[in-house]
Parts: structure tokens; C-alpha cells; sequence
């Protein structure tokens, strides 16, 4: 288009000025249409005025690329088959009175981007509704049209308490679509909690009923992918309902991946960027899964508990995704003194930035809040363990699958230590769970599609798992001071003291400071206290061990009471160590006193009884009194035999014990005999006790030596 | 021409999947005529919008995987090579060789000029909706002169009744259709540009099934 072109058209006179614009856009017209009328003498001048046949042509010009141009527009309203089939409806419903069939609408109650919402009345039932319908019907573009009717689909297929029913669905008489749900009257999520002052309780019950919901539209192929307090309403009755599946997707079946179609429209994502997980908003279509709700759940949740989003402030999308991404939001009660910790770790757990650290599954963060709320032990803080060591086990993993089944051996022995004091019902469900995502953790490697040093050591490998927990479980301190301790645990069965002090004692000032914040329990710092006892002993440092023996004692009567298996662990512990201290008199008080108590349960563990008589028998033996430690040995033995294999170490040096103590009472037949069997047991046992074999073998040297003992008796 | 909004910023901007701005961009030129182009080779609504939405999804895989260079062939070749295989699979799913349309309506997907026209009518399409809409909302035409102008072609009224209807003269209802005539083509000139998309050669062609397209 030219300056002077445009010059032209503008002007009031056209062309030569003999004719007006009008005859000449009806000659125009005449080119193709013969029946149009022309005014008289046009077309006898048009071939001998150049201005005028220009100013023809270019009308002719526009009126065709006009056309073009009005069929475009049409096509951009014209989605066929729905178009065609409103059409039939319509005729149908012309003759219904209102705009929709069998319904009187009433006010108007929301009118968002989509559509608008009307109270309704159903007039053969006079059931009271919400319609919402689509706004601009027929003439709405492709996106609205196939995502209203994508609401309807979804909806359609869920009937759950906590998600807006759907009645049923139409066109209106002016080609709008329409559908028909339960009318909920009640207030928004946020509203709500504000007005009501939700304690964190409720917040947690109104969560549960809400995730209740996701999880069974999530079981049903459907993510909602718009969660958001102004989806969700609470009733009258308290009962929140989720709204709004307009962006909706089905999941499953050959369901293609769909970039979540928020992102793909500028304008009507942005409300709602806030609740989005980092994954939606980087754009990135195959990362968007149910746990994109689960995100959103977290963002909703935080909000409700602490009256502000986990992350505000972002001047820009990109801010947002690095805020998301990058950081770790502020604790929950950390806000909210009333927040309890378990609450932390849910909250913190939905609004990982990585989806492998948010919740498997709706159905998962409805368990934990059903336990929340029960008073039960939370499975975030287990599966947060399982995460660190899978994560672990898969970066550095174990060349040889025989050095892998190894691994996996050591690893859940340490576990298994760790957890063997457990025996309280809240600890043993803990520990038996923790187990669990400890196998499944370990079994979930494949060795085969890993690379990785072979000569990884248990050290290394442990010191992996310690600086993964640090970097991974920096929001859960209390977990991190369980995978700390058992860690020590696993380095003290290997009896690394450096190592395992390093762990346990980290691990100890981290509950401590915990515990005066009331984020963990007593019970879990005596717990450390116990540990720590255990490495001093190892250490020879005895007055540091009695010390916290002495602590962890105090604390274990005082909350489990002295007839629990775990205060009298701890009593036995400083029993022994009060023995290694030489102070006798007062160790063999204590374990007299455990006898007692033990013998007085009937449940007692027989291993637990032989220890504390073995323990005893010690101090006969350090004072003389040999025939009450033979006593005492022997009890022992028999206790543990019932329990154990009978070519266990334990048993070996058992039968060690007895020998020497009959070496000493002059039985050297009986010791001979004994000292055979436990070194027959113990060689067995590949490099673990070297020095009591070598204990063993001197005694039936000596013994073999006796004139009174024929030397071809026992080993060679 | 606002060079951020050239076919070159857009797909620069693609690379990286953190700029949703440039995903939007893409996603809004290009979807509404992957639409129209499948739903112009027998493709239902929602399929159509189905295949559209794979084939922007599986372009941009490939694009930040280094496959597509713009100097080996058009941008809509090879999404049109996408959109085809993207086509077929929607047909087998539907356990159908044909859909259900008059044949003569649909575009053959073994015949690549055909393909290659339909695509380049849907963009076309595409454009002037564009500019439609940069006129009715950017554009600084008066928008009386646009009321009469949208009376006149999209309602298809008389002249004489768009001019009764504004109070004004049938001289300055076929004045408001010239002018915006006027300012339509320009608008559609500098997209043209902007888009570097001028119909070209259909015979160079998109990626072929052994690239690892179809799968």
C-alpha cells in the first residue's frame, strides 16, 4: 500500500469525479454479480477513464481479499462437528421458552474467563443448581468450545463428596453450551480458614477431605491441574468441594502427553503461576503429572496454615521458577508456633520442587494426614530416609552385583541394628516401615544400568548416604538426625569409633537443640544419649559412658518406665560399663536388680536375660566366686541356645566362657570339651573374632598340657 | 517489524524451556492452524486438536534435540511432515482407514503439494486472523469506521442499511470498508515479514519417517 493509494481512497471525490464512490463499488460489485444495478453511462465511460478503472480495480481488489478475510474469521468460531451438532440441538430447544431447557436461571453468581455461573432452578424437580455456561456459544474460539466440553467429560465421570457434582449438560437455545452442577453455597478455601480461624487441626482435616477427593479423581485418570483456593469451597456444613475442571486432563490409556494448555495461553495462567509446580511452568509437557495437584495442594495448604503463600514476591515468571526450584520455603511453625512438626514435613514433602520427593500418590498424603490426625507416626519422615539412600545407590553405585547384594545385606543390617531396640509400639511400626522403603530402596537399583566404582567401601558408601541426607533432608532436621544415628549405628557394629562418634554425636546435639524447640522427643534424644554411651565404651572413655548412660537412663525410666525392655538396655549397658570401671559392688546391684525385673515378665527376650547373667557372671569371676559365675554362664547358655543356632558365635563364646571358668574350678575334662566346641563354632566365623579364637585355642593348649588330659582329645 | 515477535527470535527463544513467553507465542501461531490443517484432512474436532497438540509438542522435542535446521527445509514442512504421521496415527486409533466426510473434502495425506497448500491456507487463514484481530484491538481506526466495516462484510448487510443503522452516508460506509481494506493489508504485509513464512516451494520437504519421527 502506497502513501498516495491511500491518499486517493480518502479523498470524497473518486476517480475523475463524473461518478460517486457508490456507483462506482455497484459497478465493482456488477464484475461478479451481472445482476447488480449500475448506474446509467458508467460502463460506457469506465474503459475511457483511467482513474476510475483504477479506483474499480482496487475495489474489486478489497471486496476479494475481504472475502478471504471474513472466511478466515468465520473458520476461527466454526469448530464443525460441535458447531453442527449445536445446530441440531437448537432446534429442538427454540421452542422451550427460556434459554435452556427445563431450567429457570436466576442470578448471576461468577463470571470468570471461561464462562458464567447462574444460581438455576430445575424446574421438574425444583431442584436449586448452578449452570455455568460458555460465554460468546457458538462463536467462541476452538480452545473454550473443546475445554468446556472437556469440563463436561471430566466432571461427568466423578461423583465424590468432595468434588462438584455434575448434572447434566446441553446447548442453550442461543448455541451456548451449558452445564448443570450441585450449587454449592459457601465460602473459598482461604476465606474460609481466615473467617474461622482454623486451627492447624482443621486445616489438616479440611486437607484430608480435599486430597480425598484429588486422589480419587487422580485413580480416575483425572488431574486437575488448576488447584487453587478459588477452586475449592467450603459449605455450610464445613465440607470443602473442589471446583473448576476446565483445565482438567485425562490421564492413561493412549492418552497423549498434553502441554498443560495453562501455560500455552497467555493471560489466563497468571493467577494462578503462584500454585503451579516448578515443572508446569517451566513448560516442560512430559513432567507434568498428578503431581502437579500435589504441588498445588502444598502451595494451598501452606497458604491455609500460615495465612501466605510459601513463595511471594516474584516480579516475573522466571523469578518464580528460580524461587521454586531453588529454595527451600520457611518451615510452616516456624511462622506458626502452633504448627505441629509432622505438619512440616507433609507440607514441605507436596511442595518439593523435585516430583520424586513430593508424595507417590494422593492416596500416599492421605494416609499421612489420616495419621496426622490419628496421633499416629507420619511415613514422610521414613520415605525421606529410603529417598536419600535410593538417590545415593543410584549415583554411586556398586559395579558387581555380588558386591550389590552385599551392600544390600550390610545396609539393612545396619537398619535392622538400628531399629533393634525398638519395641514400643509407635518404634516398631516406624521401624518395621522404614525397613521396608530400606529394601525397596536398595531393591530398586539396577545394577545393570548403573556405572560406578566397584571398591566402593562401606565407609564411603555411608559418608555418600551422610552427604546426601545433609544436602536432602535440610528441611526435615529431625529425619536427618535419625539417618545420622544410624549411621553411627552401622558404623558402630563396625566398631569405627572415629566415624561413628563423628555421626552419633551430630546426631545428638541436633535433638537436643530439636527437642528444646519441641520438634522431637525425649524418647529420641535418650535414644542419641544411649548410642553415644556405646561409642565411649568402645572408646575406653568409661566416665564419659556412664555419664550418658546415666542421662539416657533417667530419661527412659522417667518416660517408658523401668520395666521397659529399652530403660533396662540402657540399665544393663551402665551395668556393664560401672563393671569396666571396676566398681563391682554397684554393677552387680543393678544386674541383680534387672534379674528381677526380667524375670518378673514373662515376654522378657531370653537373649536380654543371658546377657544380663553373663554380665553378672563377669563379676563373680573378677572376685573369685567362681562357682556362682559358672552358675550364672551356664543359665546363660541355656537361655540362648533356645533362641539362637546352635553354631552361632554367640553360642561359641558362651561356650568359651564356661571353659575358662571351668579351667579355673579345676574341670579341665568339662573345659576341654567345651573349649572344643567353641573354637569349632568360632573358626566359622570368618574374621569378626579373631582374638577369641586365639583366646580359645591358647586355653585347650594349656589344658592339653595337663598331665590329667590325654593330648589326643580335641582339635588339632 | 518487532523483532522479538520474527519466526528467528521465536524458535531462538524455544530452545529454552523455561521461556513460557516464546512456548505461548509458538503455540498461539501455530496451533489454530495445525487445527484447521487436520481437521482439512478428514480429522474431528477434538482429534484434530489432539494432533495438533502432539505435533507442537513432538516439534519442539526435536527442535531443542538440534534436529530441525531451518536451512534443511521450512518450518511448516516439517511441522505439516509431523502433523501427517501425527494424522495417520489418530486414524489407526480410530480403527479407521477413512473418516467420516465426503472423501473429495479431504485432503490425501499420501499427496504431499496437496498437503503442503492445505497447510499454506491454514497459515494464510491464520494471518488474517491475526491481523483481524491486531486491527479490531491495536490499530488506531475509529471504531465507528471499524462498526460499519464489520456490518458490511462479516454480517453481510445492505450498505444502505449499515448507513441507516450509524447515521451515515453509503459514500462513508464503502469509505470505512476501503480504509480498513487499507489497514488490513498493511497489518497483513508487515506479518508476512515478521513471520518470514512467504509460500514458497512445497517440494522441500520436512524430516522423513527414518529421522525417527514416527514412532
Amino acid at each position: 500500500m502506497t502513501g498516495g493509494e491511500a491518499t486517493q481512497i480518502d479523498s470524497d471525490s473518486v476517480g475523475c469525479g463524473r461518478f460517486g464512490r457508490d456507483d462506482l463499488e455497484m459497478l465493482a460489485i456488477a464484475q461478479s454479480d451481472p445482476s447488480a444495478p449500475v448506474v446509467d453511462g458508467i460502463v460506457e465511460h469506465l474503459p475511457k477513464c483511467p482513474a476510475c478503472c483504477a479506483v474499480v480495480d482496487r475495489i474489486v481488489a478489497d471486496n476479494a481479499f475481504l472475502h478471504e478475510l471474513a472466511r478466515a474469521a468465520s473458520r476461527a468460531s466454526d469448530s464443525r462437528a460441535a458447531i453442527a451438532r449445536l445446530e441440531a440441538q437448537r432446534e429442538d430447544l427454540a421452542a422451550s421458552g427460556g434459554p435452556i431447557s427445563g431450567y429457570r436461571l436466576g442470578a448471576e453468581i461468577h463470571r470468570g474467563a471461561q464462562g458464567a455461573v447462574f444460581r438455576a432452578e430445575q424446574i421438574a424437580t425444583r431442584r436449586v443448581c448452578a449452570v455455568k455456561m460458555l460465554l460468546g456459544g457458538r462463536f467462541a474460539g476452538d480452545r473454550e468450545l473443546i475445554r468446556f466440553e472437556r469440563e463436561v467429560e471430566v466432571v461427568a465421570r466423578l461423583r465424590h463428596p468432595a468434588i462438584v457434582t455434575l448434572y447434566e449438560s446441553g446447548v442453550s437455545r442461543d448455541g451456548e453450551p451449558w452445564f448443570a452442577m450441585e450449587l454449592v453455597e459457601g465460602e473459598r478455601l482461604d476465606d474460609f480458614v481466615r473467617a474461622h480461624f482454623s486451627p492447624p487441626r482443621q486445616v489438616a482435616q479440611l486437607l484430608r477431605q480435599i486430597a480425598d477427593g484429588i486422589a480419587y479423581a487422580h485413580r480416575r485418570g483425572v488431574i486437575h491441574r488448576d488447584l487453587k483456593p478459588g477452586n475449592i469451597v467450603v459449605d455450610a456444613e464445613g465440607v470443602p468441594r473442589v471446583l473448576d475442571f476446565g483445565l482438567a486432563r485425562l490421564q492413561g490409556g493412549d492418552a497423549p502427553a498434553e502441554v498443560n494448555s495453562a501455560t500455552t495461553m497467555a493471560g489466563e495462567f497468571v493467577g494462578t503461576f503462584a500454585y503451579a509446580a516448578p515443572e508446569q511452568l517451566a513448560g516442560d509437557p512430559g513432567a507434568v503429572d498428578s503431581r502437579c495437584d500435589l504441588y498445588a495442594l502444598g502451595v494451598v495448604f501452606y497458604q491455609c496454615l500460615v495465612g501466605r503463600r510459601p513463595f511471594e514476591g516474584a516480579r516475573s515468571i522466571a523469578e518464580l521458577v528460580a524461587q521454586k526450584t531453588g529454595s527451600v520455603p520457611t518451615r510452616p511453625s516456624a511462622l506458626n508456633g502452633a504448627i505441629d512438626g509432622d505438619l512440616d514435613v507433609i507440607t514441605l514433602r507436596l511442595l518439593a520442587a523435585d516430583p520424586a520427593r513430593r508424595y507417590v500418590t494422593a492416596d500416599a498424603l492421605v494416609e499421612d494426614l489420616e495419621r496426622f490426625l490419628d496421633g499416629r507416626p507420619i511415613l514422610a519422615r521414613e520415605d525421606s530416609m529410603a529417598y536419600v539412600v535410593r538417590k545415593t545407590l543410584r549415583r554411586h553405585w556398586i559395579a558387581s552385583s555380588a558386591a550389590a547384594a552385599l551392600m544390600a545385606t550390610i545396609l539393612i543390617s545396619g537398619v535392622a541394628l538400628a531399629f533393634a531396640y525398638a519395641n514400643a509400639q509407635r518404634q516398631r511400626v516406624r521401624s518395621e516401615r522404614t525397613l521396608a522403603s530400606f529394601r525397596d530402596a536398595v531393591g530398586s537399583v539396577n545394577p545393570e544400568a548403573s556405572s560406578g566404582s566397584a571398591s566402593l567401601s562401606v565407609e564411603q558408601f555411608l559418608e555418600l548416604i551422610e552427604a546426601n541426607s545433609a544436602n536432602e533432608l535440610s528441611s526435615e532436621p529431625a529425619v536427618l538426625a535419625g539417618v545420622r544415628d544410624t549411621i553411627g549405628i552401622v558404623h558402630l557394629g563396625f566398631e569405627d569409633a572415629p566415624r561413628a562418634e563423628r555421626a552419633l554425636s551430630q546426631a545428638l546435639d541436633e535433638r537436643r537443640r530439636l527437642y528444646a524447640n519441641g520438634e522431637c522427643s525425649r524418647e529420641e534424644v535418650a535414644e542419641s544419649l544411649h548410642n553415644m554411651g556405646r561409642v565411649c565404651i568402645l572408646q575406653r572413655k568409661l566416665t564419659e559412658a556412664e555419664a550418658f548412660y546415666r542421662e539416657a537412663l533417667a530419661v527412659r525410666s522417667d518416660v517408658f518406665g523401668e520395666r521397659d525392655p529399652r530403660t533396662m538396655l540402657t540399665a544393663r549397658h551402665l551395668a556393664s560399663c560401672l563393671r569396666r570401671e571396676n566398681r563391682l559392688d554397684e554393677a552387680l546391684a543393678l544386674y541383680d536388680a534387672l534379674e528381677v525385673r526380667a524375670l518378673d515378665q514373662s515376654g522378657y527376650p531370653a537373649l536380654d536375660l543371658a546377657a544380663i547373667r553373663n554380665g553378672r557372671a563377669f563379676i563373680y569371676q573378677s572376685r573369685g566366686e567362681l562357682p556362682r559365675a559358672l552358675s550364672d554362664f551356664e543359665d546363660a547358655l541355656d537361655a540362648i541356645r533356645g533362641q539362637l543356632a546352635s553354631d552361632d558365635y554367640r553360642v561359641g563364646r558362651s561356650l568359651f566362657n564356661i571353659a575358662s571358668t571351668q579351667e579355673r574350678l579345676s574341670m579341665p575334662v568339662e573345659s576341654l570339651q567345651n573349649a572344643t566346641q567353641a573354637l569349632e563354632i568360632l573358626r566359622k566365623r570368618k574374621g569378626g573374632d579373631a582374638a577369641t579364637v586365639v583366646d580359645v585355642e591358647k586355653l585347650i593348649a594349656r589344658l592339653r598340657s595337663l598331665p590329667s588330659i590325654d593330648p589326643s582329645v580335641g582339635p588339632n | 517489524m518487532d523483532i522479538d515477535r520474527t519466526t528467528t527470535a521465536l524458535l531462538t527463544g524455544l530452545f529454552d524451556p523455561r521461556n513460557a513467553a516464546a512456548w505461548e507465542a509458538f503455540d498461539r501461531r501455530y496451533r489454530p492452524i495445525l487445527i484447521g490443517f487436520a481437521r482439512n484432512c478428514g480429522a474431528k474436532d477434538v482429534d484434530a486438536a489432539e494432533v495438533a497438540q502432539e505435533t507442537i509438542v513432538r516439534f519442539v522435542e526435536e527442535y531443542r534435540a538440534g534436529k530441525y535446521d531451518r536451512n534443511r527445509g521450512r518450518l511448516g514442512a516439517w511441522l505439516v511432515t509431523i502433523a501427517r504421521y501425527r494424522l495417520l496415527d489418530s486414524r489407526r486409533r480410530a480403527g479407521t482407514a477413512r473418516i467420516e466426510r465426503a472423501e473429495s473434502a479431504m485432503v490425501d495425506l499420501d499427496d504431499e503439494r496437496s498437503l503442503g497448500a492445505s497447510y499454506e491456507a491454514e497459515r494464510r487463514q491464520a494471518l488474517l486472523r491475526e491481523a483481524l484481530d491486531e486491527m479490531r484491538t491495536r490499530s488506531r481506526t475509529d471504531p465507528k469506521t471499524i462498526k460499519a466495516f464489520e456490518m458490511l462484510v462479516y454480517h453481510g448487510l445492505a450498505p444502505q442499511v449499515v448507513a441507516e443503522q450509524l447515521e451515515m452516508s453509503t459514500h462513508d460506509v464503502y469509505l470505512a470498508k476501503s480504509r480498513v481494506a487499507a489497514k488490513l493489508r498493511e497489518i497483513v504485509l508487515r506479518l508476512e515479514s515478521e513471520y518470514e513464512e512467504a509460500p514458497g516451494d512445497w517440494d522441500e520437504s520436512g524430516p522423513r519417517p527414518s529421522d525417527g519421527i514416527h514412532s
